[in-house]
Protein backbone atom coordinates (compact mmCIF):
# COMPACT_ATOMS: atom_id res chain seq x y z
CA UNK A 1 0.00 0.00 0.00
CA UNK A 2 1.25 3.24 -0.85
CA UNK A 3 0.98 6.37 1.17
CA UNK A 4 -3.10 7.51 1.72
CA UNK A 5 -3.83 10.52 2.91
CA UNK A 6 -6.50 9.91 5.71
CA UNK A 7 -9.68 12.14 5.64
CA UNK A 8 -11.55 11.00 9.25
CA UNK A 9 -13.38 14.78 9.97
CA UNK A 10 -15.60 14.70 6.50
CA UNK A 11 -15.79 11.11 6.65
CA UNK A 12 -17.24 11.49 10.08
CA UNK A 13 -19.76 14.72 9.03
CA UNK A 14 -20.77 12.86 6.13
CA UNK A 15 -21.58 9.48 8.59
CA UNK A 16 -23.22 12.15 10.70
CA UNK A 17 -25.18 13.40 7.66
CA UNK A 18 -26.42 10.39 6.17
CA UNK A 19 -27.70 9.30 9.79
CA UNK A 20 -29.38 12.49 10.50
CA UNK A 21 -31.19 12.07 6.96
CA UNK A 22 -32.26 8.80 7.80
CA UNK A 23 -33.69 9.69 11.30
CA UNK A 24 -35.28 12.71 9.73
CA UNK A 25 -36.71 11.03 7.26
CA UNK A 26 -37.98 8.66 9.36
CA UNK A 27 -39.55 10.97 11.59
CA UNK A 28 -41.50 12.41 8.72
CA UNK A 29 -42.64 9.34 7.07
CA UNK A 30 -44.10 8.25 10.93
CA UNK A 31 -45.61 12.00 10.66
CA UNK A 32 -47.02 11.10 7.96
CA UNK A 33 -45.23 13.48 5.23
CA UNK A 34 -46.15 11.11 2.46
CA UNK A 35 -49.74 10.19 3.69
CA UNK A 36 -48.91 6.43 3.81
CA UNK A 37 -48.48 6.28 0.16
CA UNK A 38 -50.14 3.82 -0.86
CA UNK A 39 -53.58 5.01 -1.66
CA UNK A 40 -57.16 3.57 -2.31
CA UNK A 41 -56.99 5.33 -5.16
CA UNK A 42 -54.31 6.23 -8.08
CA UNK A 43 -53.81 9.57 -10.51
CA UNK A 44 -56.66 10.20 -12.92
CA UNK A 45 -53.82 9.80 -15.55
CA UNK A 46 -53.14 6.96 -14.94
CA UNK A 47 -57.30 6.23 -14.87
CA UNK A 48 -57.11 7.74 -18.14
CA UNK A 49 -54.52 5.04 -19.73
CA UNK A 50 -56.16 2.29 -18.00
CA UNK A 51 -59.89 2.74 -19.28
CA UNK A 52 -58.96 3.91 -23.06
CA UNK A 53 -55.65 1.42 -23.66
CA UNK A 54 -57.96 -0.76 -25.30
CA UNK A 55 -61.27 0.91 -25.45
CA UNK A 56 -63.64 -0.39 -28.09
CA UNK A 57 -65.96 2.31 -28.21
CA UNK A 58 -63.57 5.22 -27.78
CA UNK A 59 -61.09 4.40 -30.50
CA UNK A 60 -60.06 8.30 -31.10
CA UNK A 61 -57.64 7.67 -27.70
CA UNK A 62 -57.15 3.76 -27.84
CA UNK A 63 -53.44 2.24 -28.16
CA UNK A 64 -55.02 -1.16 -29.48
CA UNK A 65 -52.84 -2.80 -26.60
CA UNK A 66 -54.33 -4.46 -23.53
CA UNK A 67 -51.36 -3.77 -21.54
CA UNK A 68 -51.30 -0.74 -20.64
CA UNK A 69 -47.25 0.24 -19.68
CA UNK A 70 -46.75 -1.24 -23.25
CA UNK A 71 -48.92 0.79 -24.77
CA UNK A 72 -47.88 4.09 -23.20
CA UNK A 73 -43.69 2.78 -23.81
CA UNK A 74 -44.57 3.03 -27.23
CA UNK A 75 -48.05 5.32 -27.94
CA UNK A 76 -49.11 7.67 -25.81
CA UNK A 77 -45.43 8.36 -24.39
CA UNK A 78 -43.44 7.17 -27.21
CA UNK A 79 -40.83 10.13 -27.82
CA UNK A 80 -39.69 9.50 -24.22
CA UNK A 81 -39.17 5.87 -24.94
CA UNK A 82 -37.06 7.02 -28.27
CA UNK A 83 -35.08 9.60 -26.57
CA UNK A 84 -34.04 6.97 -24.40
CA UNK A 85 -33.66 4.39 -27.08
CA UNK A 86 -30.89 6.99 -28.04
CA UNK A 87 -29.48 7.03 -24.74
CA UNK A 88 -29.04 3.28 -24.07
CA UNK A 89 -27.57 3.21 -27.88
CA UNK A 90 -24.64 5.75 -27.22
CA UNK A 91 -23.84 4.11 -23.52
CA UNK A 92 -23.17 1.15 -25.55
CA UNK A 93 -20.79 3.39 -28.16
CA UNK A 94 -19.10 4.73 -24.93
CA UNK A 95 -18.17 1.32 -23.64
CA UNK A 96 -17.01 0.33 -27.23
CA UNK A 97 -15.01 3.59 -28.07
CA UNK A 98 -13.54 3.09 -24.25
CA UNK A 99 -12.43 -0.79 -25.28
CA UNK A 100 -11.31 -0.13 -28.65
CA UNK A 101 -8.22 -1.97 -29.81
CA UNK A 102 -6.46 -0.60 -32.11
CA UNK A 103 -5.55 -2.67 -35.86
CA UNK A 104 -7.22 -5.45 -34.11
CA UNK A 105 -10.82 -5.52 -36.30
CA UNK A 106 -12.12 -8.86 -33.89
CA UNK A 107 -10.18 -10.80 -31.48
CA UNK A 108 -10.24 -14.24 -31.39
CA UNK A 109 -9.67 -16.43 -28.45
CA UNK A 110 -9.52 -19.74 -29.75
CA UNK A 111 -5.46 -20.09 -28.88
CA UNK A 112 -5.83 -18.43 -25.31
CA UNK A 113 -8.34 -20.09 -23.86
CA UNK A 114 -8.80 -23.63 -25.47
CA UNK A 115 -9.52 -26.21 -23.27
CA UNK A 116 -11.14 -23.89 -20.29
CA UNK A 117 -14.55 -23.48 -18.79
CA UNK A 118 -16.36 -25.34 -16.20
CA UNK A 119 -17.42 -28.80 -15.91
CA UNK A 120 -18.92 -30.89 -17.88
CA UNK A 121 -22.08 -31.01 -15.32
CA UNK A 122 -22.31 -27.55 -15.43
CA UNK A 123 -22.09 -26.77 -19.60
CA UNK A 124 -24.91 -29.45 -19.82
CA UNK A 125 -27.02 -27.31 -17.77
CA UNK A 126 -25.79 -24.40 -19.20
CA UNK A 127 -26.56 -25.88 -22.34
CA UNK A 128 -30.00 -26.08 -21.89
CA UNK A 129 -30.76 -23.13 -19.60
CA UNK A 130 -29.20 -21.30 -22.45
CA UNK A 131 -32.00 -22.87 -25.22
CA UNK A 132 -34.77 -22.11 -22.45
CA UNK A 133 -33.86 -18.45 -21.97
CA UNK A 134 -33.72 -17.57 -25.54
CA UNK A 135 -36.74 -19.30 -26.67
CA UNK A 136 -38.54 -17.10 -23.11
CA UNK A 137 -36.97 -13.91 -24.30
CA UNK A 138 -38.11 -14.12 -27.56
CA UNK A 139 -41.98 -15.21 -26.29
CA UNK A 140 -41.69 -11.72 -24.13
CA UNK A 141 -40.80 -9.87 -27.07
CA UNK A 142 -43.53 -11.05 -29.31
CA UNK A 143 -46.03 -11.21 -26.95
CA UNK A 144 -44.68 -8.01 -25.42
CA UNK A 145 -48.21 -6.50 -26.79
CA UNK A 146 -50.42 -8.77 -25.32
CA UNK A 147 -49.02 -9.91 -21.60
CA UNK A 148 -46.37 -8.74 -19.20
CA UNK A 149 -42.98 -7.78 -21.34
CA UNK A 150 -41.69 -6.00 -23.96
CA UNK A 151 -38.75 -5.37 -26.23
CA UNK A 152 -36.03 -3.51 -23.14
CA UNK A 153 -37.55 -6.74 -20.45
CA UNK A 154 -36.93 -9.30 -23.64
CA UNK A 155 -32.99 -8.19 -24.72
CA UNK A 156 -31.93 -7.80 -21.28
CA UNK A 157 -33.44 -11.32 -20.83
CA UNK A 158 -31.84 -12.52 -23.71
CA UNK A 159 -28.42 -10.72 -22.79
CA UNK A 160 -28.04 -13.54 -19.64
CA UNK A 161 -27.68 -16.42 -22.58
CA UNK A 162 -24.84 -14.46 -23.47
CA UNK A 163 -23.72 -14.46 -20.02
CA UNK A 164 -24.36 -17.80 -19.19
CA UNK A 165 -22.33 -18.80 -22.28
CA UNK A 166 -19.09 -17.01 -21.20
CA UNK A 167 -19.41 -17.81 -17.78
CA UNK A 168 -19.39 -21.62 -18.12
CA UNK A 169 -18.23 -22.38 -21.75
CA UNK A 170 -15.77 -19.01 -22.24
CA UNK A 171 -15.58 -16.99 -24.94
CA UNK A 172 -15.18 -20.04 -27.72
CA UNK A 173 -18.52 -20.82 -27.48
CA UNK A 174 -19.99 -17.81 -28.93
CA UNK A 175 -16.78 -17.09 -31.43
CA UNK A 176 -17.35 -21.01 -33.04
CA UNK A 177 -21.03 -20.02 -33.19
CA UNK A 178 -19.98 -16.89 -34.96
CA UNK A 179 -21.65 -14.44 -32.76
CA UNK A 180 -18.65 -11.94 -32.47
CA UNK A 181 -19.00 -7.81 -32.13
CA UNK A 182 -18.43 -7.63 -35.72
CA UNK A 183 -21.59 -9.22 -36.42
CA UNK A 184 -23.99 -7.96 -33.32
CA UNK A 185 -22.65 -4.30 -34.00
CA UNK A 186 -24.55 -4.20 -37.09
CA UNK A 187 -27.35 -6.03 -36.02
CA UNK A 188 -27.99 -3.45 -33.06
CA UNK A 189 -27.85 -0.71 -35.81
CA UNK A 190 -30.32 -2.61 -37.65
CA UNK A 191 -32.69 -2.81 -34.50
CA UNK A 192 -32.05 0.87 -33.60
CA UNK A 193 -32.87 1.77 -37.61
CA UNK A 194 -36.19 -0.17 -37.08
CA UNK A 195 -37.29 1.90 -34.26
CA UNK A 196 -36.04 5.33 -36.12
CA UNK A 197 -37.64 3.89 -39.46
CA UNK A 198 -41.23 3.16 -37.65
CA UNK A 199 -41.11 6.27 -35.71
CA UNK A 200 -41.01 8.40 -38.69
CA UNK A 201 -42.89 6.28 -41.39
CA UNK A 202 -45.82 8.30 -40.61
CA UNK A 203 -44.41 11.22 -41.00
CA UNK A 204 -43.40 10.29 -44.40
CA UNK A 205 -46.41 8.88 -45.42
CA UNK A 206 -47.75 12.73 -44.66
CA UNK A 207 -45.86 13.63 -47.48
CA UNK A 208 -48.06 12.10 -49.64
CA UNK A 209 -51.36 14.24 -48.58
CA UNK A 210 -52.43 11.96 -46.02
CA UNK A 211 -52.60 13.66 -42.77
CA UNK A 212 -50.78 12.17 -39.80
CA UNK A 213 -47.69 12.67 -37.07
CA UNK A 214 -44.76 11.58 -36.48
CA UNK A 215 -44.47 8.36 -34.42
CA UNK A 216 -48.59 8.11 -34.97
CA UNK A 217 -50.00 4.43 -34.26
CA UNK A 218 -53.41 4.13 -34.68
CA UNK A 219 -56.35 6.66 -36.62
CA UNK A 220 -57.00 9.81 -34.82
CA UNK A 221 -59.61 12.08 -35.53
CA UNK A 222 -57.44 14.90 -36.84
CA UNK A 223 -55.00 12.24 -38.31
CA UNK A 224 -56.95 9.33 -39.84
CA UNK A 225 -53.91 7.37 -40.93
CA UNK A 226 -53.25 4.69 -38.74
CA UNK A 227 -51.38 1.25 -38.53
CA UNK A 228 -53.97 -1.31 -39.05
CA UNK A 229 -54.45 -3.33 -35.29
CA UNK A 230 -54.40 -6.67 -36.19
CA UNK A 231 -54.00 -9.18 -39.22
CA UNK A 232 -56.31 -12.23 -38.75
CA UNK A 233 -55.61 -14.26 -35.52
CA UNK A 234 -52.40 -12.45 -35.16
CA UNK A 235 -52.80 -8.78 -32.70
CA UNK A 236 -50.13 -6.30 -33.66
CA UNK A 237 -51.58 -3.50 -31.71
CA UNK A 238 -50.36 -0.79 -34.32
CA UNK A 239 -46.97 -0.80 -34.93
CA UNK A 240 -46.32 -1.82 -31.48
CA UNK A 241 -45.44 -5.17 -31.94
CA UNK A 242 -43.03 -4.11 -34.61
CA UNK A 243 -41.27 -2.04 -32.08
CA UNK A 244 -41.25 -4.68 -29.55
CA UNK A 245 -38.97 -6.46 -31.64
CA UNK A 246 -36.32 -4.09 -33.14
CA UNK A 247 -36.06 -2.84 -29.21
CA UNK A 248 -35.51 -6.55 -28.33
CA UNK A 249 -32.67 -6.98 -31.57
CA UNK A 250 -31.23 -3.46 -30.80
CA UNK A 251 -31.04 -4.25 -27.01
CA UNK A 252 -30.47 -7.78 -26.72
CA UNK A 253 -27.49 -7.10 -29.39
CA UNK A 254 -26.07 -3.98 -27.76
CA UNK A 255 -25.62 -6.05 -24.34
CA UNK A 256 -24.24 -9.14 -26.11
CA UNK A 257 -21.62 -6.70 -27.51
CA UNK A 258 -20.59 -5.31 -24.34
CA UNK A 259 -20.08 -9.29 -22.50
CA UNK A 260 -18.19 -10.49 -25.59
CA UNK A 261 -16.03 -7.38 -25.43
CA UNK A 262 -15.41 -7.19 -21.29
CA UNK A 263 -14.87 -11.15 -21.92
CA UNK A 264 -11.72 -10.21 -23.76
CA UNK A 265 -8.27 -11.89 -21.96
CA UNK A 266 -5.84 -9.73 -20.24
CA UNK A 267 -3.74 -11.32 -22.13
CA UNK A 268 -4.76 -9.74 -25.66
CA UNK A 269 -4.80 -6.22 -23.87
CA UNK A 270 -1.02 -6.75 -22.84
CA UNK A 271 0.06 -7.84 -26.12
CA UNK A 272 -1.80 -4.53 -27.77
CA UNK A 273 -0.85 -1.46 -24.75
CA UNK A 274 2.60 -3.52 -24.34
CA UNK A 275 2.67 -3.98 -21.25
CA UNK B 1 -55.02 -5.56 14.35
CA UNK B 2 -54.75 -6.24 10.55
CA UNK B 3 -54.32 -2.58 9.99
CA UNK B 4 -51.67 -2.14 12.60
CA UNK B 5 -49.62 -4.82 11.09
CA UNK B 6 -49.84 -3.67 8.04
CA UNK B 7 -49.13 -0.21 9.05
CA UNK B 8 -45.96 -1.27 10.74
CA UNK B 9 -45.43 -3.59 7.64
CA UNK B 10 -45.55 -0.43 5.59
CA UNK B 11 -42.97 1.36 7.85
CA UNK B 12 -40.66 -1.68 7.41
CA UNK B 13 -40.69 -0.59 4.04
CA UNK B 14 -39.93 2.87 4.22
CA UNK B 15 -37.20 2.28 6.28
CA UNK B 16 -35.98 -0.75 4.20
CA UNK B 17 -35.76 1.80 1.45
CA UNK B 18 -34.21 5.09 3.19
CA UNK B 19 -31.77 2.51 4.80
CA UNK B 20 -30.68 1.15 1.12
CA UNK B 21 -30.62 5.19 -0.05
CA UNK B 22 -28.26 5.67 2.96
CA UNK B 23 -26.24 2.85 2.93
CA UNK B 24 -26.04 3.73 -1.48
CA UNK B 25 -24.86 7.15 -0.46
CA UNK B 26 -22.51 6.25 2.36
CA UNK B 27 -20.85 3.99 -0.61
CA UNK B 28 -20.75 6.77 -3.79
CA UNK B 29 -18.97 9.44 -1.09
CA UNK B 30 -16.99 7.33 0.97
CA UNK B 31 -15.66 4.62 -0.34
CA UNK B 32 -12.37 5.53 -2.24
CA UNK B 33 -13.12 2.13 -3.88
CA UNK B 34 -14.22 2.60 -8.13
CA UNK B 35 -15.66 -0.79 -8.32
CA UNK B 36 -17.65 -0.12 -5.04
CA UNK B 37 -18.66 3.46 -5.40
CA UNK B 38 -20.08 1.60 -8.62
CA UNK B 39 -21.85 -0.61 -6.97
CA UNK B 40 -23.39 1.66 -4.74
CA UNK B 41 -24.58 3.66 -7.46
CA UNK B 42 -26.25 0.49 -8.87
CA UNK B 43 -27.86 0.12 -5.72
CA UNK B 44 -29.40 3.64 -5.28
CA UNK B 45 -30.76 3.66 -9.11
CA UNK B 46 -32.92 0.27 -8.42
CA UNK B 47 -33.64 1.57 -4.89
CA UNK B 48 -34.55 5.01 -6.59
CA UNK B 49 -36.90 2.56 -9.15
CA UNK B 50 -38.31 0.51 -6.91
CA UNK B 51 -40.13 3.79 -4.91
CA UNK B 52 -41.20 4.93 -8.18
CA UNK B 53 -42.91 1.76 -8.90
CA UNK B 54 -44.05 1.85 -5.53
CA UNK B 55 -45.80 5.26 -5.41
CA UNK B 56 -48.05 3.89 -8.61
CA UNK B 57 -49.12 0.87 -6.12
CA UNK B 58 -53.04 0.76 -4.92
CA UNK B 59 -54.18 -0.70 -1.36
CA UNK B 60 -56.96 -3.55 -1.96
CA UNK B 61 -57.37 -5.46 -4.59
CA UNK B 62 -54.58 -4.23 -6.81
CA UNK B 63 -54.46 -5.52 -10.04
CA UNK B 64 -51.59 -5.59 -12.96
CA UNK B 65 -52.17 -2.94 -15.31
CA UNK B 66 -53.15 -5.27 -18.36
CA UNK B 67 -56.35 -6.44 -18.89
CA UNK B 68 -56.48 -10.24 -19.93
CA UNK B 69 -58.24 -10.05 -23.12
CA UNK B 70 -58.33 -7.68 -26.00
CA UNK B 71 -62.00 -7.54 -26.36
CA UNK B 72 -63.26 -5.72 -23.15
CA UNK B 73 -67.04 -4.78 -22.24
CA UNK B 74 -67.17 -1.26 -21.07
CA UNK B 75 -68.06 -2.50 -17.76
CA UNK B 76 -65.03 -4.64 -17.68
CA UNK B 77 -63.05 -1.52 -18.50
CA UNK B 78 -64.76 0.15 -15.53
CA UNK B 79 -63.83 -2.64 -13.21
CA UNK B 80 -59.97 -2.95 -14.48
CA UNK B 81 -59.91 1.45 -13.78
CA UNK B 82 -60.71 0.96 -10.46
CA UNK B 83 -58.53 -2.13 -9.40
CA UNK B 84 -55.45 -2.27 -11.38
CA UNK B 85 -52.27 -0.03 -10.68
CA UNK B 86 -50.75 2.92 -12.06
CA UNK B 87 -48.95 1.56 -15.23
CA UNK B 88 -47.07 4.94 -15.62
CA UNK B 89 -44.34 4.72 -13.07
CA UNK B 90 -43.81 1.10 -14.59
CA UNK B 91 -43.33 2.60 -18.00
CA UNK B 92 -40.51 4.87 -16.88
CA UNK B 93 -38.80 2.31 -15.01
CA UNK B 94 -38.58 -0.26 -17.60
CA UNK B 95 -36.62 2.31 -19.75
CA UNK B 96 -34.55 3.43 -16.36
CA UNK B 97 -33.70 -0.15 -15.77
CA UNK B 98 -31.92 -0.26 -19.10
CA UNK B 99 -30.28 2.53 -19.42
CA UNK B 100 -28.90 2.05 -16.04
CA UNK B 101 -27.57 -1.18 -16.97
CA UNK B 102 -26.11 0.27 -20.44
CA UNK B 103 -24.49 3.29 -18.58
CA UNK B 104 -23.28 0.74 -15.49
CA UNK B 105 -21.31 -0.91 -18.40
CA UNK B 106 -19.99 1.97 -19.74
CA UNK B 107 -18.76 2.34 -16.06
CA UNK B 108 -17.67 -0.84 -15.37
CA UNK B 109 -15.50 -0.57 -18.90
CA UNK B 110 -13.81 3.17 -17.39
CA UNK B 111 -12.83 1.28 -14.47
CA UNK B 112 -11.84 -1.78 -15.92
CA UNK B 113 -9.28 0.56 -18.50
CA UNK B 114 -8.60 2.71 -15.25
CA UNK B 115 -7.03 -0.40 -13.86
CA UNK B 116 -5.33 -1.52 -16.73
CA UNK B 117 -3.35 2.10 -17.58
CA UNK B 118 -2.50 3.10 -13.59
CA UNK B 119 -3.09 -0.19 -11.62
CA UNK B 120 -5.06 0.93 -9.08
CA UNK B 121 -9.12 1.63 -9.01
CA UNK B 122 -8.79 3.64 -5.66
CA UNK B 123 -9.87 7.30 -6.97
CA UNK B 124 -7.37 9.09 -4.14
CA UNK B 125 -4.52 7.17 -5.70
CA UNK B 126 -5.93 8.01 -9.41
CA UNK B 127 -6.14 11.58 -8.82
CA UNK B 128 -2.73 11.79 -8.34
CA UNK B 129 -1.17 10.37 -10.81
CA UNK B 130 -0.23 12.32 -14.67
CA UNK B 131 -0.05 10.49 -17.94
Amino acid sequence: MGVIVKRPYSEVIIGLGVALLLVLTLFAVIAGATGFTPKEDIRPLAKFYLYYAINWNERKYWAASPEAVNSMVWDYRGYDTLYETSVFFLAIIGAIAVFRIPKVKDVFTKGILSGKGLSLIVKTITKLVIAFVLIVSIAIAVHGNLTPGGGFQAGSAISIATLLAIAAFSRIFLEERKITTKLMLPIRVLGVLGIGLLALAPGLIALSGVTSFVIQNQPKPWANWGFIPGIGPFWLSGNQFFYNFCEFVAVGAGFTVIYLIFSIPELIYKKVLGK
Amino acid sequence: MTSLISQALWIYFYITLIGLIAVSVYGIVVRPNLLKKIIALSILGDTANTFIIFLGFRRGGAAVPIFPSIKPTPEELLWFKETAVDPLPQCLVITAIVINMSVTAFLIALAIQLYRLYGTLDVRKAVRLRG
